[in-house]
């Protein structure tokens, strides 16, 4: 603590802030105890009443003493000096008008406050995994020992990685090919599946030899499978390993390959209103038909 | 373009061809398809003449389906075959000399067209020179085009109100060197009409024909 802080603030001044801290504390433990514990015996109703209500009274204003100490105290500390900037965004601390745009200010609260937020989301995640909602269909256990004390940021991922997941992905279901088009340089990344046996040539038009990708289909068993398949990423959410969530996303996908063979597993009939079984179950990736399914 | 099956549909017992094709029309309305117009599928004949070496003059089938308007398919009988534009049939004219056109032998199917989700059922009554010779159902599941993923499918569908007429798996899709997991197209679709109107000419009987 004592290397981030270093000229302008009074390091007495600081000892003597933390004792204040420290009687302030007390004091109002003590206004606590004495609520807790009552009247204490004396020989008459008033005599019990007034003997409460002036032990009350002491116990606030040794409060009140103890919070002014602490202001008065703290005003001596001082703040630490914003002289050393970081790296590139010290630039920002060089423009003169100061009041006008504290830029550099509000971009260290901005970095401190992000920080905060992220090691508080690590707390969260880490206690609503203990109630082992596993919503993934690839098993932690094994990789929660490799996983480093200080979480990385999962928002930005190397080039490289990412292109070795897909990979990997593209090399587990040989009748699928990926595809990764990278539309905005090398931050944003479009992932396409296309050719997926003979089963989806036809919800992808083929205009002015293009692939329209964006237009609705015009069958209703692909608009169906669209509106699963919007629910499935929604359902496959793992914040720490993105890998895992992409390959149970494909390996359920891949599920799709026997669209129009598969019977639905809770009534056995292969056509319900028309449409063969559409929805595949997240964890048993068993068919269903959309009103069949549990 | 999906997979599609052709299939003849006897007439009921003791009713006119009318009357079943109303049956069916009623069954179908039951289940929730939905009338969309009317199709037409016709074919006309012509034989080759001046063959060399005596062998038996091939028959030339062109056909059309209203389902492809512009197009038009000349196809011989288990043989190769051209998938052309509507200008074929001018260009068959021209050849007046080398395929003489048999006029009494053209085949016309005519009926309505429905629509059940992502199904297209047309039923329709054969007619050859203005004799109805029988009832044709076509039924087209437009989403796939293999047809050895969807047969069942397609199957479990004819039965609800096909009955206990639902046809075997269409030799053509068997037929292929590929099998049954070739993409199915209109060719296909085509060749299986074709083997109907010439089933259904070789039937002399006309009015109530019974199969």
């Amino acid at each position: 603590m004592a290397d981030v802080v270093t000229v302008g603030v009074n390091l007495d001044a600081f000892s003597h802030a933390i004792n204040g801290i420290q009687a302030l504390r007390s004091s109002v433990s003590r206004v606590f105890e004495s609520l807790k514990d009552g009247m204490k015996n004396r020989e008459t109703l008033e005599g019990r009443e007034k003997q409460f209500i002036s032990e009350f009274q002491d116990n606030l204003q040794a409060v009140n003493r103890d919070l002014t100490e602490l202001e008065r105290l703290s005003g001596l500390v001082g703040r630490p000096s914003e002289s050393h900037p970081l790296h590139n965004s010290g630039l920002l601390s060089l423009d003169p008008v100061q009041d006008k745009t504290p830029l550099y200010s509000q971009l260290l609260q901005a970095y401190k406050w992000s920080n905060k937020l992220q090691y508080h989301a690590g707390l969260a995640s880490s206690l609503l995994n203990q109630q082992s909602l596993k919503r993934s269909a690839n098993q932690m256990g094994a990789s929660a020992k490799r996983r480093p004390k200080v979480q990385p940021s999962t928002l930005v991922l190397p080039l490289q990685y990412v292109d070795d997941v897909i990979s990997r992905i593209g090399r587990m279901f040989p009748d699928m090919t990926i595809e990764l088009f990278r539309p905005n340089g090398t931050s944003a990344v479009l992932l396409q599946v296309c050719v997926f046996s003979a089963v989806l040539q036809n919800n992808l038009f083929v205009c002015s030899h293009q692939l329209d990708i964006w237009t609705k289909s015009q069958y209703q068993v692909f608009q169906k499978v669209t509106d699963h398949a919007t629910t499935a990423l929604l359902h496959y959410q793992l914040p720490q390993m993105p890998d895992v969530v992409v390959r149970s996303f494909m390996t359920w996908l891949r599920s799709y390959i026997k669209l129009f063979q598969s019977s639905c597993q809770r009534c056995g009939r292969f056509l319900q209103d028309g449409l063969p079984p559409t929805w595949r179950d997240f964890r048993t990736l068993e068919a269903f038909h959309d009103t069949c399914r549990m | 373009m999906g997979v599609t099956c052709v299939c003849q549909v006897p007439v009921a017992d003791g009713k006119s061809v009318q009357q079943t094709v109303d049956i069916l029309h009623k069954k179908l309305e039951q289940l929730g398809a939905v009338k969309q117009g009317s199709f037409c599928v016709d074919c006309e004949t012509y034989q080759s003449t001046g063959n060399a070496g005596g062998q038996s003059s091939k028959l030339l089938y062109v056909m059309h389906n209203s389902e492809f308007p512009l197009s038009c398919l000349a196809l011989f009988e288990g043989g190769p075959c051209l998938t052309a534009d509507a200008n074929f049939d001018v260009l068959m004219v021209k050849l007046k000399s080398h395929f003489q056109n048999a006029k009494g032998h053209k085949v016309e199917c005519r009926g309505s067209r429905y629509r059940y989700c992502d199904f297209l059922i047309k039923v329709g009554t054969v007619a050859m020179s203005s004799s109805v010779r029988g009832i044709s159902v076509e039924v087209e599941y437009c989403p796939c085009v293999v047809p050895g993923d969807c047969w069942n499918l397609m199957k479990e569908f004819m039965q609800s109100f096909l009955g206990s007429n639902v046809p075997e798996l269409p030799t053509v899709f068997a037929a292929k060197p590929e099998g049954l997991f070739a993409p199915a197209d209109c060719v296909d679709t085509m060749t299986q009409y074709l083997e109907l109107f010439n089933k259904l000419r070789k039937l002399q009987i006309t009015g109530s024909s019974v199969r």
